[in-house]
C-alpha cells in the first residue's frame, strides 16, 4: 500500500481547554482506563432481575453469565467501542483525540439510554439495587468509561480530521467504493429494522433503536476523524456517475437485506414519498430562500389529483388514466398553484411571504375539509383507491423472481426510489446551472441579485413552480401506495415537518434532505413505545441537532470548503479587519 | 497576487474590446461617441427631504468621474438613480440617449453595473460562483436546458466559466476562486465586487467607495485596476471620500453638497475651488472622519 501522507490541515487544531489541560500528561492514560471500563462495564450485569414487560434483550440480568461471553446487542456494541478506544490509544495516529471523543460520546449514548431504560422500566432503582445486596452496576460502569474516554481524548487536545491524499488505481478505488456502499446499505438497513416493528409484542424496540443508533453515530463520529470517511468521499467525487449509479443499486437492494418485509417496505416507501417532497421544498427554501409555510398543500394536490384520475368510486371525475400519464398531470396541477401562490413573492419578502404561505396552506386544507367542488370527498376522504398497475402487474402484490420471494410493497419501493431518484436528478442539475445560481443569489441578497441583472419575479415564481411540481409527483404515488386521500394527510404539521427536515438535513443539499425526512419520519415511529414522552424526546432531538449543528447534518458549505486548494494557505479572516489604513471604515454589514 | 498590476487581458487573446462588444447596442445609440450616460435635472424627494435636486452631468465614453462630497451630500442617492434602484421624483437619466429603465435588473441588462458602499456579495457562494452570477445576464440558458443540460447548457456554462477565470485573473483573485467569498479578505471582497460587476460586460461602471477601508497599499492596487478598466473602454464613476485617491484617478470630478452640483471640473479646477474647500475639504480631519461613520449609517437606511 502506498503511505498516506497527511496534508497541511486548514483548521487549526483546538487547544486543551480550562481544567482539562492539567490532565493533559494522562491523556493515554486515561483513554485505556476508560476503554477497560467501558469493556468491563459490557461484561457487568445491567439489572437485577427480569423487568415486567419480560426480559430485556440482550441478556441484561444478573443471569446474564449463564451464557459466558455471549456478547451480542448493545453489550457488543459497547465491546468494540471499547476496545477500539483501546486500540487507537496505543496505536500511533493522526487525531487520536478526536476519534476516542467520538467513541466516548457513542459509549456515553449506550449506557444511559439502556440505564435510564432499565431504570424507569423496572420502576425505579430496584432495578440495579435488589433488596438482598445484589447490584448490577454496569450501566454506571460504563457510563464513567464513556465520561473517561471523552476527558481523556479531550485534554489531549482535539485535532481536526486527518486528511487522507490517497489515490489509488480505478479498478481499486472502484471496489473499495463498492465495499463501502455495501456497508452503507447494510447500516441503512440495520438501523431502519433495529429494534424491531416495535408495539406490544416488542415493548424494548425504542430503546434498542436509540441505543443502536448512538453506536452508529460515536463510530462514524471516529471513522470521520480517522480521515477515512472523507477519503471514501473525495474518491465517489472523483468517480461521480460511477458512485450515482451504484448507490442507485444499492437503494434498489434494500429490499434484499433484513428490512425486505411488507412492513419496512411501506415504511421505507413512506420515507420516500417525503423525501422527495423534501428536496422540492428544498429548491424553495434551501436555494431560493423562500419561506413556504404551506407547502405540503401541493402533495397533497397531487394526492388528489392522482386520487380523481385513478377510477376510485368516490371521485367524482370518475376517469381512470395509465399512472405515468397521472403522474404528469398532478405535476402540472400542482406546479400551476405553485405559480399562483408564488406570484405574492414578487410583492412580499421575508416573514410577510411565510404568512401568505401559511394562508394557503390553511385554505387548501380547509377547502380539501369541506369537500370543494366535491373532489377531495371531505371528511370521508377517497378511499379504495386502486393500486398502480403497469404492465399487467398490480403494485401490491408481491413478486417471485426465480427462487427470489419478495414481499408485497417491494415494487412500490421500487417506484419511489426511480421517483426520488428523479427528483434529485431534477434537483442536482438546476442547482448547478444559471437558475440555480440565480435562485441561490436571490436567498443570498435579493438587492445585490437584482442589481446583477436577476430579474427576480419570473425566477422566483419559477421557484415555486417547480418545487410544487415535485411534491405533486410525490402525492400522485402517495395516493396510490396509501389508497386514499384525505385531507388529514395534509395538515399545517406536515408543511412543518417537511420544512423542518430541510433546515435539519443542511439547506441546499439533496443528502441532507433525504436524510432530514429519514430523522422526522422515523424517530417517531421508532419512539411510539416512549407514549406520553414521545413528542417530547422528539422535540429535544430537534433542539439538540439544532444546538450542536445549527448549519445541518449535511452541510452545503462543508462540501465546498473541501473542494477548495488545498495547498493555499486559509485567507485571513475578514473580521480582522483591514490591516492599517488611515481612513478606517469599518463594513457596515 | 501576480495578475493585480498588470495590464487587463480578459480574453486570452489580446482583443480587449471583447467585454464591451457583448453588449448589445441601444439603437441610436454611441453614434456620437461621447455622451454614454446622461442625467438631466435628477431630483429626489424623501417626504420632506429632498436627497437630489437638479442634478446634471454627463458621462463620456471611456472616461472616470468622481463624486466627492461631505456624507449626507446624496451620492449614493445619486447612483440608486442611476441603476434604477430608485425612480427620481424628476428629471431623467438616458443610457446611450435612451431613457434608463426602472429596473434595477433591466438596467444592468443595458450595461450599467455597480458595487455597493457597504460590500454586498453573496456570502455563502465561492468567489467563482459570485462572478457565475454576474455572468447571468449574458447566458444564453433557458430553464429547460438548464434542467437537462445538453451540449447547449455545457457550451454557454464553460463559456462562463471563462470568462469567470479571466475576470478573477484579471483582479488577481484566481487563487480564491473556490474560497467562499465571506471568507476572503476585507480588500479581496470590494476586488470580487468588481470583478462580479464586470461580469455583466458594462459599458458604464458605478463604484461606490472602491477604497473604504483599505491601506495605502491596497489603494494604488485599486487605483491601477480602475486605470485598466477604462482601458478596456469602459465608463467609471467613482464615489469616494479619500479626495487624493480621487484627484489622481478621474479625469473630471463632481462636488455634490446638500443634494446640489456645487461644482464641476478638472481635478485642479476642484482642488483650488473656494467653495469646495469650505464645504468639504475644510473640513479638520477629525471631523471629517466623524461625518464618514454619519454617512454610512445614512447610506444603510436609505437601501
Amino acid at each position: 500500500m502506498t503511505t498516506i501522507e497527511k496534508a497541511p490541515s486548514q483548521a487549526l487544531a483546538e487547544p486543551p481547554r480550562g481544567r482539562l489541560a492539567a490532565l493533559a500528561p494522562y491523556t493515554s492514560v486515561l483513554r485505556i482506563v476508560g476503554g477497560v471500563l467501558t469493556l468491563v462495564g459490557a461484561f457487568l450485569p445491567w439489572a437485577t432481575f427480569v423487568l415486567n414487560d419480560g426480559p430485556y434483550p440482550e441478556g441484561a440480568t444478573l443471569e446474564f453469565f449463564s451464557e459466558p461471553f455471549g456478547v451480542s446487542g448493545f453489550r457488543l456494541h459497547l465491546v468494540l467501542l471499547g476496545l477500539a478506544s483501546i486500540v487507537v490509544a496505543l496505536v500511533p495516529v493522526a487525531a487520536k483525540g478526536r476519534i476516542v471523543r467520538g467513541f466516548g460520546w457513542g459509549v456515553i449514548a449506550i449506557s444511559i439510554v439502556n440505564g435510564l431504560y432499565i431504570t424507569v422500566e423496572g420502576g425505579g432503582f430496584g432495578a440495579i439495587t435488589a433488596s438482598d445486596g445484589t447490584a448490577a452496576f454496569g450501566a454506571f460502569v460504563a457510563l464513567v468509561g464513556g465520561v473517561v474516554l471523552v476527558v481523556g481524548a479531550t485534554a489531549g487536545g482535539i485535532d481536526p480530521p486527518t486528511h487522507w491524499d490517497l489515490k489509488l488505481g480505478r479498478v481499486v478505488e472502484w471496489l473499495i467504493l463498492l465495499v463501502a456502499y455495501a456497508i452503507v446499505l447494510l447500516l441503512v438497513a440495520a438501523v431502519l429494522t433495529s429494534g424491531g416493528q416495535g408495539g406490544a409484542a416488542n415493548p424494548f424496540s425504542g430503546a434498542v433503536f436509540l441505543s443502536f443508533l448512538g453506536a452508529v453515530g460515536g463510530a462514524i463520529a471516529g471513522l470521520h476523524a480517522s480521515g477515512l470517511l472523507g477519503w471514501i468521499a473525495r474518491m465517489s467525487e472523483r468517480h461521480r456517475i460511477y458512485s450515482v449509479i451504484v448507490l442507485l443499486l444499492a437503494a434498489l437492494a434494500l429490499p434484499l437485506t433484513s428490512a425486505g418485509t411488507e412492513y419496512w417496505m411501506t415504511v421505507a416507501a413512506n420515507i420516500g414519498v417525503y423525501a422527495a417532497t423534501a428536496i422540492g421544498l428544498n429548491i424553495v427554501v434551501g436555494l431560493a430562500g423562500l419561506l413556504d409555510l404551506g407547502y405540503v398543500a401541493f402533495l397533497g394536490i397531487g394526492a388528489f389529483v392522482a386520487a380523481n384520475l385513478s377510477g376510485a368510486a368516490a371521485s367524482v371525475v370518475g376517469i381512470e388514466l395509465p399512472f405515468p400519464l397521472v403522474l404528469v398531470i398532478a405535476a402540472v396541477v400542482a406546479g400551476c398553484f405553485g405559480a399562483v401562490v408564488g406570484s405574492p413573492t414578487l410583492r412580499v419578502r421575508g416573514d410577510y411571504l411565510a404568512i401568505v404561505t401559511l394562508a394557503f396552506g390553511e385554505i387548501f386544507v380547509r377547502s380539501a375539509q369541506n369537500n370543494i367542488g366535491g373532489l377531495t370527498g371531505g371528511s370521508n376522504s377517497i378511499p379504495n383507491i386502486p393500486p398502480v398497475e403497469l404492465f399487467g402487474k398490480g403494485f401490491n402484490e408481491s413478486v417471485t423472481i426465480g427462487a427470489l420471494n419478495l414481499p408485497s410493497g417491494v415494487l412500490y419501493y421500487v417506484l419511489i426510489v426511480l421517483i426520488v431518484a428523479a427528483v434529485m436528478w431534477v434537483f442536482g442539475n438546476l442547482k448547478n446551472s444559471r437558475l440555480g445560481r440565480a435562485w441561490i443569489a436571490i436567498r443570498e441578497d435579493e438587492d445585490a441579485a437584482r442589481a446583477m441583472g436577476i430579474r427576480t419575479g419570473p425566477i422566483k415564481i419559477l421557484a415555486f413552480l417547480i418545487g410544487a411540481m415535485l411534491a405533486g409527483f410525490a402525492g400522485a404515488f402517495f395516493a396510490h401506495k396509501l389508497g386514499t386521500a384525505s385531507y388529514e394527510s395534509f395538515r399545517f404539521l406536515e408543511s412543518v415537518t417537511l420544512l423542518a427536515a430541510v433546515i435539519l438535513g443542511g439547506m441546499g443539499t439533496i443528502p441532507g434532505a433525504v436524510l432530514g425526512a429519514s430523522v422526522l419520519f422515523v424517530l417517531p415511529e421508532k419512539l411510539r413505545e416512549f407514549a406520553d414522552y414521545r413528542l417530547l424526546l422528539f422535540g429535544l432531538a430537534l433542539v439538540l441537532i439544532m444546538r450542536f449543528r445549527p448549519q445541518g447534518l449535511v452541510p452545503d458549505a462543508h462540501r465546498r470548503a473541501e473542494l477548495a486548494p488545498e495547498s493555499e494557505a486559509p485567507p485571513d479572516h475578514p473580521d480582522d479587519g483591514p490591516a492599517g489604513g488611515t481612513t478606517v471604515k469599518a463594513a457596515a454589514t | 497576487m501576480s495578475g493585480r498590476h498588470a495590464r487587463p487581458d480578459m480574453n486570452g487573446t489580446g482583443n480587449e474590446s471583447d467585454v464591451t462588444t457583448a453588449i448589445p447596442m441601444v439603437a441610436g445609440g454611441s453614434a456620437s461617441g461621447s455622451t454614454i450616460l446622461q442625467a438631466s435635472g435628477v431630483t429626489m424627494q424623501f417626504g420632506g427631504l429632498r436627497a437630489l435636486n437638479d442634478v446634471s452631468f454627463g458621462l463620456s465614453e471611456g472616461e472616470i468621474i468622481g463624486l466627492i462630497g461631505p456624507n449626507g451630500a446624496g451620492k449614493t442617492t445619486l447612483f440608486n438613480c442611476l441603476t434604477g434602484l430608485y425612480a427620481p421624483t424628476s428629471g431623467a437619466v438616458s443610457l446611450r440617449g435612451n431613457p434608463m429603465p426602472q429596473d434595477p435588473a433591466r438596467v444592468t441588462e443595458q450595461g450599467v453595473a455597480r458595487t455597493f458602499q457597504n460590500i454586498r456579495l453573496f456570502p455563502s457562494m465561492t468567489a467563482a460562483e459570485n462572478v457565475m452570477v454576474g455572468r447571468h445576464v449574458r447566458m444564453k440558458q433557458s430553464p429547460l436546458s438548464s434542467l437537462l443540460h445538453g451540449p447547449s447548457f455545457r457550451r454557454s456554462e464553460a463559456e462562463a466559466a471563462e470568462r469567470t477565470e479571466k475576470l478573477l485573473a484579471f483582479v488577481g483573485l484566481s487563487q480564491f476562486a473556490g474560497e467562499l467569498a465571506r471568507n476572503l479578505p476585507y480588500g479581496d471582497q470590494r476586488r470580487l465586487e468588481i470583478a462580479r460587476a464586470l461580469a455583466t460586460d458594462p459599458a458604464v461602471l458605478l463604484l461606490d467607495e472602491p477604497t473604504a477601508g483599505m491601506n495605502a497599499q491596497e489603494t494604488e492596487a485599486t487605483r491601477q485596476l480602475i486605470f485598466a478598466i477604462r482601458d478596456l473602454g469602459i465608463s467609471v464613476v467613482v464615489i469616494e471620500h479619500d479626495t487624493k485617491f480621487i484627484f489622481t484617478l478621474c479625469d473630471r470630478v463632481l462636488v455634490l453638497v446638500q443634494g446640489e452640483l456645487l461644482v464641476e471640473g478638472s481635478p485642479d479646477e476642484v482642488r483650488g475651488d473656494p467653495r469646495v474647500v469650505e464645504a468639504y475639504l475644510g473640513a479638520p480631519p477629525d471631523e471629517v472622519d466623524a461625518q464618514i461613520h454619519a454617512a454610512e449609517d445614512e447610506g444603510e437606511n436609505h437601501r
